[in-house]
């Protein structure tokens, strides 16, 4: 009994020491040659690992099925960089109600997302939709958590990063009421 | 019900244990005379209209503000307070504090706030623990810079606390100061002049010793418990 009780505490102990981030799902991105993306002249790095990643709304249109979904990203890098002038579209990810995540500038590349002081250090999620009085499903807010459970993953967030909605890092309604809720109960959020 | 009283709380410990402790302090590490540059994040939509401070904590949990912004318009401000300079800018959602030219006796802790008096200042994300080690290029012998700093008044270099208003612990900064400085001076040296060489066997030895002991003295009690309950 007595040796029972003292291998199980071995083997609970040594189970500790080997614990790591499991969901390495990373397969479910849709890629830019997917949707359709025009191409990039970004040219600045992140540098790795990424302390902070900062969640937004396009306060735009939403989509809930994959052909509505490739048009919206379409037309957000189309207003990005045909319009504002960007060289890219400014979110690092796009998140669809369809609960697909769409690559955007993607895990190594500066966005444009959250101003000068953020960009260099975050990486850039936004939902595409409006969220000041509606909430995202919980196929999209899984798909998000499941991206940057990957983006720790692959060593590419810190995993101790902390998540930001966009009001905190600039002076904006972004990412909208309801959703900024949701996120704050995310156990990556960082309150002040 | 004793035995249950015990094994409740042999379970407990060893579940604590399990979860681990988790890091509280963020540590910087830089060479005297070197500058240190620190990002203190600040939530726009919570403290646009806020003030900010730079504070020490002394090992008695004195507060001693060394460096604040004075506007609540939600504008850029830089401040400069001696060595000190908090660089403010709360619709970027950030502030910047800089230590320049640093001193052994600078190493303790420090900590981005929102500063607004009488009331309790809100800590901004955790503490950050300074050491500051002696510049390995000096010539000049060790002791003798141990006799030398520790006759400099460090208490010069800190500024006078500017908003003194109705903070608690204002008047007692200077006697404050000197206790921390001397024992951070009493460590540092020490470490960096005194340590006899340890063998890689002995070091190997101490801790794997240290990641089994853990596990041993669980492993003891559980033998311990069943020994004097009988099962």
């Amino acid at each position: 009994m007595a040796l029972l009780c003292s291998l199980l505490a071995w083997a609970l102990l040594a189970l500790k020491g080997l614990k790591a981030e499991d969901e390495a799902c990373c397969g479910t991105i849709v890629p830019r040659s997917e949707w359709g993306a025009l191409p990039s002249t970004c040219a600045r790095e992140l540098e790795v690992p990424v302390p902070y990643v900062v969640v937004s709304h396009t306060a735009g249109s939403p989509c809930d099925t994959p052909a509505l979904c490739l048009q919206q990203a379409q037309n957000v890098q189309h207003y990005h960089v045909r319009t504002l002038g960007y060289c890219d579209v400014a979110y690092n990810f796009l998140i669809g109600e369809d609960g697909l995540v769409y690559e955007g500038r993607g895990w190594k590349v500066k966005g444009d997302h959250s101003g000068p002081t953020w960009n260099p250090m975050s990486i850039g999620i936004t939902f595409m939709g409006n969220y000041m009085k509606r909430v995202p499903p919980p196929r999209a807010i899984r798909a998000a958590q499941s991206l940057l459970a990957c983006g720790v993953a692959q060593g590419i967030l810190s995993p101790n990063y902390e998540v930001r909605g966009h009001r905190q890092v600039q002076q904006t309604q972004s990412p909208g009421d309801q959703l900024y809720e949701i996120i704050r109960k995310w156990p990556h959020h960082y309150e002040e | 019900m004793r035995k249950a009283r015990f094994w409740g709380l042999l379970w407990t410990s060893f579940i604590l244990e399990l979860q681990g402790a988790p890091t509280s302090e963020t540590k910087r590490t830089l060479t005297e005379g070197t500058h240190l540059m620190e990002k203190c994040p600040v939530s726009v939509n919570k403290y646009l209209y806020y003030r900010k401070a730079w504070q020490r904590l002394g090992d008695r949990g004195e507060i001693q503000t060394l460096v604040n912004t004075e506007l609540t318009s939600g504008m850029n401000s830089k401040v400069q307070m001696g060595r000190y300079i908090l660089d403010d800018m709360p619709r970027e959602g950030i502030m910047y504090i800089h230590m320049s030219d640093l001193r052994l006796e600078d190493s303790g802790l420090y900590r981005c706030v929102i500063y607004q008096p009488p009331k309790a200042p809100i800590p901004l994300h955790q503490p950050i623990r300074l050491v500051v080690t002696r510049d390995p290029a000096s010539h000049v012998d060790s002791i003798q810079n141990l006799a030398q700093s520790s006759t400099l008044p460090p208490v010069t270099t800190l500024p006078p606390v500017t908003t003194t208003t109705q903070g608690r612990t204002r008047a007692s900064t200077r006697p404050v100061t000197q206790p921390m400085s001397t024992a951070s001076l009493g460590v540092n040296p020490t470490h960096k002049t005194d340590t006899p060489r340890i063998s890689t066997t002995s070091i190997i030895t101490i801790v794997v010793c240290g990641i089994l002991s853990k596990s041993l003295v669980f492993t003891l009690l559980l033998i311990a418990t069943q020994r004097s309950f009988g099962s």
